[in-house]
């Protein structure tokens, strides 16, 4: 087998592993948020945090012992676009918000028979690719335009520390954090989602690092996340005749496949659609905004909130709280939406 | 009143449509009579047709494989191989290929030997906008066949990566043969090496032109004779990456040389051993 077809079905699993555990445990950055603010029930963002830390201490890991060099990444670049990343978090998070869930949710929930999803994910994939490549491109280029060079591309080079060393502080007190609730400690459909979902991080840059890794046709590093990789599905399905299959094609194909099995597997497979024109049209404005905003920001609450924080870069740590913060202002504050 | 006026505007329509009948009549005879009209890619492309002079080329047989849409101009991966039909005894010596809307339309020239028969070769490409990339094949006894493809290109999702040292040109080369190679038989070998291919074309910070710098000729030797060889230009992507097979006859040494504009060269040995 060859190094690019070892990197699409190690995707595929990674990508059934994730869907099984997302459709099992319901893990979502938002739901998380939601739970929280309406009922403190904290056991879902406990099991979000649990799977950062797992997710960093797991990545700088792979780093420290030198088979993945995490530099490689699209994250920790010194250029900070300063305009883009924020706005594009802000707009991430909002969207996330009205859609009712982010992109890798959206995908479990299709595979559960949520249709409304379907909706999501069309407009989400749509909107990423008129960013990335279509007619929003030069805008995003132009506000991409307003950068500036930080001191450092990740935390611990501005600190001057070995990766690990912040890693193991940060890591451990997200993971202290999450099993210091005992109704979270009770739950181990929620600990098992956070420990798994965060080991799938490293387990995909050590497959695109080590496995994809040839001297004469690298595989370009990289891990879980679903903005651009659901555009790149659906021209996937359109261009495939012209097309490679990459690592994040399969991971969004396992992950759909994942639900869907497991949906079936525990008798929750239900359709279900709109209520009314409003809720459609919720769901359509929240998947462009998460389109847009998640290319901007150069990832998802997984993309940044997982395979970016884990590299601890510096960028990633702005996109982490602009979608925090985007995401809050859509469940709670002065653009709070009402339940539709 | 009311009813010449109408008739005037059938007239009016009348003489109208006869006028667009001859100019379309015009038109087509025109695609027929000039060469510059003409369908195929490469008679289009001023390079391709000094080629391929008078001859006409067969359309079947040759595959370009690249990706239809790729949102990376500066590493555009291509194959370029063929399976149609040849004489006895004849092979294909020589592929051309062309960018057509590319500031240099010439990409590379390969040629081959019966010890590197088997025509498949793979390498990057650079192309500045959509366009069509066109490949000739040549044969010994002067068969030719021609193909194009269309690749799509979009701007890039990915951020220029800054700072960093660029690797020193012509370090680094890297040689890969197939393993269990027997006599007469393909083996892919794979070749890449470190160079910026800079074209000449590209400006630095201060806005001054960065000089032409690139490899300009590879070549690979079995025993002293040359057994493929690749010219290469300023649409070449930087540290050129080479795939293309060999059918040794015996075992030997195989000698890898490129060579840049500046004179310099990169050298590279393996040993063939066929068991």
């Amino acid at each position: 087998m060859s190094h690019t077809e070892l990197v699409v079905w190690a995707g595929l699993t990674i990508g059934l592993v994730f869907g099984a555990t997302a459709q099992l445990s319901g893990f979502c950055l938002l739901r998380s948020l939601h739970h929280t603010q309406h009922s403190g029930d904290t056991r879902k963002l406990r099991a979000f945090a649990l799977a950062m830390g797992v997710a960093l201490l797991g990545s700088q890991a792979l780093g420290a012992s030198g088979m993945v060099s995490l530099e490689a990444s699209i994250y920790t670049v010194p250029s900070l676009a300063w305009l883009a990343l924020p706005l594009g978090g802000l707009l991430f998070g909002y969207g996330m918000a009205l859609a009712n869930g982010c992109g890798a949710r959206a995908l479990v929930l299709l595979g559960s028979g949520n249709l409304r999803s379907f909706v999501v994910l069309v407009c989400l994939g749509l909107a990423a690719y008129m960013v990335l490549s279509g007619v929003l491109a030069p805008l995003r280029l132009w506000l991409e335009s307003f950068s500036l060079t930080l001191p450092a591309a990740t935390l611990p080079q501005l600190l001057g520390l070995p990766g690990w060393l912040p890693a193991l502080i940060i890591g451990g007190c997200l993971a202290a954090w999450a099993f210091s609730g005992r109704e979270f400690r009770a739950s181990p459909r929620d600990w098992i989602a956070g420990l798994v979902i965060g080991a799938l991080v490293p387990a995909s840059w050590y497959t695109t690092g080590v496995l994809g890794f040839d001297d004469f046709e690298p595989v370009r590093l990289a891990s879980l996340t679903f903005v651009a990789p659901i555009g790149e599905s659906l021209q996937y399905l359109m261009l495939s005749t012209g097309t490679r299959l990459g690592f994040a094609v399969s991971v969004v194909g396992g992950v759909l496949l994942g639900a869907v099995l497991m949906a079936l597997l525990r008798r929750d497979f239900n359709l279900r659609s709109f209520d009314s024109p409003t809720h459609m049209l919720r769901s359509m404005v929240g998947g462009t905004l998460m389109g847009i905003g998640g290319v901007m920001s150069l990832g998802c609450s997984i993309g940044q909130g997982l395979s970016g924080f884990s590299t601890l870069s510096l960028a990633s740590l702005i996109a982490v709280a602009s979608i925090m913060l985007g995401a809050r202002l859509g469940i709670h504050g002065p653009l709070a939406l009402s339940k539709p | 009143m009311h009813s010449s006026s109408s008739s005037r505007f059938i007239l009016l329509g009348r003489r109208l449509l006869r006028g667009l009948g001859v100019a379309i009549t015009g038109l087509g005879l025109a695609t027929l009579a000039l060469p510059g009209l003409a369908s195929e890619p490469w008679q289009r492309l001023e390079a391709a047709q000094s080629l391929l002079g008078d001859s006409e080329p067969h359309t079947q047989g040759l595959t370009l494989d690249l990706p239809h849409v790729s949102e990376d101009g500066s590493a555009v991966a291509l194959t370029v191989s063929f399976d149609g039909e040849l004489d006895e005894g004849d092979y294909i010596e020589r592929v051309d290929l062309f960018a057509n809307a590319n500031p240099s339309p010439e990409i590379a020239t390969f040629h081959l030997s019966p010890l590197s028969a088997k025509p498949e070769i793979s390498t990057r490409v650079r192309l500045n906008e959509t366009q069509e990339v066109i490949a000739i094949a040549t044969s010994h006894q002067g068969e030719r066949f021609a193909t194009a493809r269309e690749v799509r290109i979009t701007v890039s999702g990915c951020l220029v990566r800054a700072g960093g040292e660029a690797p020193d040109a012509l370090s680094n080369p890297r040689v890969s043969i197939a393993s269990g190679l027997a006599a007469g038989e393909p083996a892919e070998v794979r070749t890449l090496i470190n160079h910026p291919m800079e074209t000449g074309l590209r400006e630095d910070d201060d806005g001054d032109t960065l000089p032409r710098h690139i490899i300009e000729r590879f070549s690979v030797s079995i025993e002293g004779d040359t057994v493929f060889e690749a010219e290469l230009h300023q649409s070449i992507s930087a540290n050129p990456y080479l795939r293309f097979f060999l059918t040794p006859e015996q075992s030997g040494e195989a000698e890898f040389i490129w060579q840049d504009d500046s004179g310099e060269t990169a050298r590279h040995v393996a040993e063939i051993d066929l068991s």
